[in-house]
C-alpha cells in the first residue's frame, strides 16, 4: 500500500485524517494566532540576493561571498552550523545540496570571520548516514576543507517546547547543537518540488534537524502530525538565521527524491527563511501564496510579501526558471485556476 | 572493536547514540553485541531500570512516546524475566491501527501510527524468538513486509510507490527485513530479497548496511555462503571509518556481525 492509498484509506476509516485539500484551508483560516506572540519578533521587511551560477566548477566560494555580502550577513565570531539536504542519495539524480557548494560555504564563512563551522544533517530516509554522506561525496568535500560533520540523527538532544502550534506536536527534541541559541543555523536546501508540500526549500529542510531515532525514518512522526503544519512548527523551532538555496541544479517533477534534475543556474541568499522560500518559489514559477505552509508562515515567522522583500542581484521576474510540476500541483502556478482539491498534506504517513 | 564499544559505555551502564545521555536503542544493541560480557550485563541492568510501566522504552528520558524499535530490541537483548514479558505484551498491544479495507497492521516507529518496515521487522523477530505462539501477530507482520516489498525484491523504509513511481530498496532495511523473516514460509519473498541483497550490498558501503548484510546472510544463507566472507572482509575494512563517524548502534551491530555469534537473533 502506498502512502496515497494509505491517506485515502485513513480518511475512509474515520481516523481523523484530514482529507486531501482541506489542510490548506485549515492552515490559512486558523481562527486564532497559533503562536506565542512574545516569542516572535514582528515580521519586517528584509533582503534576499539572487545570484547566477551556472556550474559547480566555477569560483563558488567567491559567489557565496558575494551573496552573503549582498545581504550583509555578519557571521563574525559565530558558531555556524550548515544544514544541507542529504535526505537520501541517488547518483542518477539531484537530490542533494551539492557537496562543492557546502565546502565553498564553509570557506566563505571562515573568510567572513566565523569562529567555527560544522556541517550537520540527519538523513530523512536512511538510517545509514555514513553511507549517504560517503557516497554523495560530502565527507570527501568536507575533508578537503577540514570541516567536521555532525550526524543529527544520533547527536545528543534537548527538549524544546514549541512556540507555534500548527501541528499536533507540542514539543520538539532537537540536537543540542541546533537548539543552542549561540549556533547560527544556515539552512542550505536544494531547490526542489515536493510531492506533498509543493516545494521544498529552507523551511522544509529543517526536518533534517529532527532526529530519526525519535521521529522515525522517513521522519514519519512529523508527517503524521500534519506535514505542512509540521514544516511551519519545525522551522519556527529551528529558526535558521541564514538560508542559501542551491538552485544551480534543482529538481522538478516528482520531487524531492524521484524528480528530474533541472539546470536553473541560481543561488538564493537571505536571513529570513520565509522570504528566501517565497523568492525561491517565485523563481520556480510557483505562486508562494498558493503554498499552504508559506502562507501560514508569513503571518508570524518571516516576510512573505514580495513587496517587502528587497531583492539584490538578479531580477526575480527575469531569472524565473519554470520548474515542471506534477499534475496534482498545477494549481500552484501563478494565475492557474485554484483547486479545492489541491494537495494538502494533512496527516501523511511520510516521505 | 569490541573494546571500542565497551569504552563507550556511560557511567550508568547505558550507551548513547553517539555521545551524551544513555538511550535504550543503542544500549539494547550494545547488550546484544557484548553478550555475557560484564559491560553487556550492565547494559541489560540499565534497560531493566529504564523500562516504562507500560512495558516500553522511550528514545530519551522524557518524551511521552515510546519507540517500537527500542522496545523490540530490548526484548531481544533481555534474558527471560518479567521485563521481557512486559515488553512482549506491549508489542502485542501497540501495533499500527487497522486502515480499512486493508486488514494489515504491522508496527510504526511509535505506537498507533502507520506501520513501517524496520519497526515491524524488529517487533516480529522479538515475538518469533520469545513468543512464537503469537501467530496472529507474526503472520500480520510477515504480510506487511510482503505488502511493502519493492518491485524486484528488497525493502526501503516501507514505501514501494509514490505517485505512480516505484521506489527502490535499500540494503540496510532489506537485511533487517530478511533477518525477521527467518522461518518464514514465504520462500519466494525471502529468496527474491536475498538475491537482491547479494547483488546490492557492495553498492551501499556504510558499516551499518554491511553489518546488517553480514547478519542477514549468516542467519538466512548460512556460514558457507560465499558473499558472507566477502561482506565480513568489507566490514572489517569499513569499521575504522564508522568508529570515527560516531554511531554507537552501527558500531555495535558491526561488533556482533564480526563476532559471528548470532544466537540472540536466531529463530529456531
Amino acid at each position: 500500500m502506498d502512502r496515497r492509498t494509505f491517506l485515502l484509506r485513513s480518511a475512509e476509516a474515520g481516523l481523523g485524517v484530514t482529507a486531501l485539500g482541506l489542510v490548506g484551508a485549515r492552515v490559512l483560516r486558523h481562527p486564532r494566532k497559533p503562536w506565542d506572540e512574545a516569542a516572535f519578533a514582528p515580521v519586517r521587511p528584509t533582503s534576499v540576493a539572487v545570484l547566477r551560477a551556472t556550474s559547480y566548477d566555477t569560483d563558488l566560494e567567491g559567489t557565496v561571498l558575494d551573496g552573503l555580502r549582498a545581504i550583509k550577513a555578519d557571521v563574525r565570531g559565530r558558531q555556524v552550523l550548515l544544514k544541507p539536504n542529504f535526505v537520501e542519495y541517488d547518483a542518477s539524480t539531484a537530490i542533494n545540496t551539492d557537496p562543492r557548494l557546502v565546502a565553498a560555504t564553509v570557506l566563505a564563512m571562515r573568510r567572513l570571520g566565523a569562529a567555527s563551522v560544522v556541517v550537520g544533517e540527519g538523513p530523512g530516509h536512511r538510517r545509514d548516514s555514513e553511507y549517504v554522506m560517503r557516497s554523495s561525496g560530502l565527507l570527501d568535500a568536507l575533508k578537503a576543507v577540514d570541516a567536521p560533520f555532525v550526524d543529527l540523527n544520533t547527536a545528543a538532544v534537548t527538549r524544546r517546547p514549541l512556540r507555534s502550534r500548527y501541528s499536533t506536536l507540542r514539543e520538539l527534541w532537537l540536537p543540542a547543537v541546533i537548539a543552542d541559541r549561540k549556533t547560527l543555523v544556515v539552512s542550505m536546501p536544494k531547490m526542489k518540488t515536493h510531492h506533498w508540500g509543493g516545494v521544498t526549500l529552507s523551511m522544509k529542510n529543517c526536518f533534517g534537524c529532527a532526529p530519526g531515532r525519535i521521529y522515525g525514518w522517513p521522519k514519519n512522526v512529523l508527517h503524521w502530525a500534519g506535514l505542512e503544519e509540521s514544516i511551519v512548527d519545525v522551522a519556527a523551532a529551528v529558526r535558521p538565521g541564514l538560508a542559501i538555496v542551491d538552485g544551480i541544479t534543482g529538481m522538478e517533477g516528482n520531487g524531492p527524491i524521484n524528480g528530474t534534475p533541472v539546470a536553473a543556474g541560481l543561488l538564493v541568499f537571505g536571513h529570513d527563511p520565509v522570504a528566501v522560500d517565497t523568492t525561491a518559489a517565485r523563481l520556480m514559477h510557483v505562486d508562494p501564496e498558493r503554498v499552504n505552509y508559506l502562507r501560514a508562515a508569513k503571518r508570524f515567522l518571516g516576510q512573505g510579501d514580495p513587496a517587502h522583500i528587497n531583492e539584490a542581484g538578479e531580477d526575480v521576474a527575469r531569472a524565473t526558471h519554470q520548474f515542471n510540476l506534477m499534475p496534482e500541483f498545477a494549481h500552484l502556478r501563478p494565475g492557474a485556476p485554484t483547486s479545492t482539491k489541491g494537495v494538502g498534506s494533512g496527516r501523511s504517513s511520510g516521505a | 572493536m569490541s573494546e571500542e564499544l565497551r569504552s563507550r559505555a556511560n557511567e550508568d551502564g547505558g550507551f548513547a547514540p553517539s555521545q551524551g545521555a544513555s538511550e535504550p536503542e543503542p544500549t539494547a544493541i550494545a547488550a546484544l553485541a557484548l553478550g555475557a560480557d560484564p559491560v553487556g550485563e550492565k547494559a541489560r541492568s540499565w534497560l531493566r531500570a529504564h523500562q516504562r510501566r507500560d512495558g516500553t522504552w522511550a528514545p530519551v528520558a522524557g518524551p511521552p512516546r515510546p519507540t517500537i524499535t527500542a522496545t523490540a530490541l530490548a526484548a531481544l537483548a533481555l534474558e527471560h524475566g518479567d521485563e521481557r514479558t512486559r515488553a512482549l505484551d506491549a508489542l502485542g498491544r501497540l501495533r499500527a491501527p487497522v486502515l480499512a479495507p486493508s486488514p494489515l497492521r504491522g508496527w510504526g516507529w511509535t505506537p498507533r501510527m502507520f506501520g513501517w518496515v524496520e519497526p515491524t521487522a524488529w517487533a516480529m523477530l522479538a515475538l518469533k524468538r520469545h513468543r512464537p505462539n503469537a501467530r496472529g501477530l507474526i503472520d500480520d507482520g510477515e504480510r506487511v513486509l510482503a505488502d511493502r516489498e519493492c518491485v524486484g525484491g528488497g525493502w526501503n523504509y516501507g514505501n514501494r510507490t509514490v505517485y505512480r513511481q516505484d521506489l527502490g530498496p535499500y540494503v540496510q532495511t532489506t537485511a533487517v527485513a530478511l533477518i525477521s523473516l527467518q522461518g518464514s514460509e514465504q520462500r519466494d519473498l525471502v529468496d527474491r530479497s536475498l538475491h537482491l541483497l547479494r547483488a546490492r550490498w557492495r553498492d551501499e558501503a556504510g558499516a551499518l548496511s554491511t553489518a546488517m548484510t553480514v547478519l542477514a546472510l549468516q542467519l538466512l544463507a548460512g556460514a558457507s555462503d560465499p558473499d558472507l566472507a566477502a561482506a565480513r572482509d568489507a566490514l572489517s575494512r569499513e569499521i575504522a571509518a564508522t568508529v570515527s563517524f560516531g554511531d554507537t548502534g552501527a558500531l555495535a551491530w558491526s561488533v556482533l556481525a564480526l563476532a559471528g555469534d548470532v544466537d540472540a537473533l536466531t529463530v529456531s
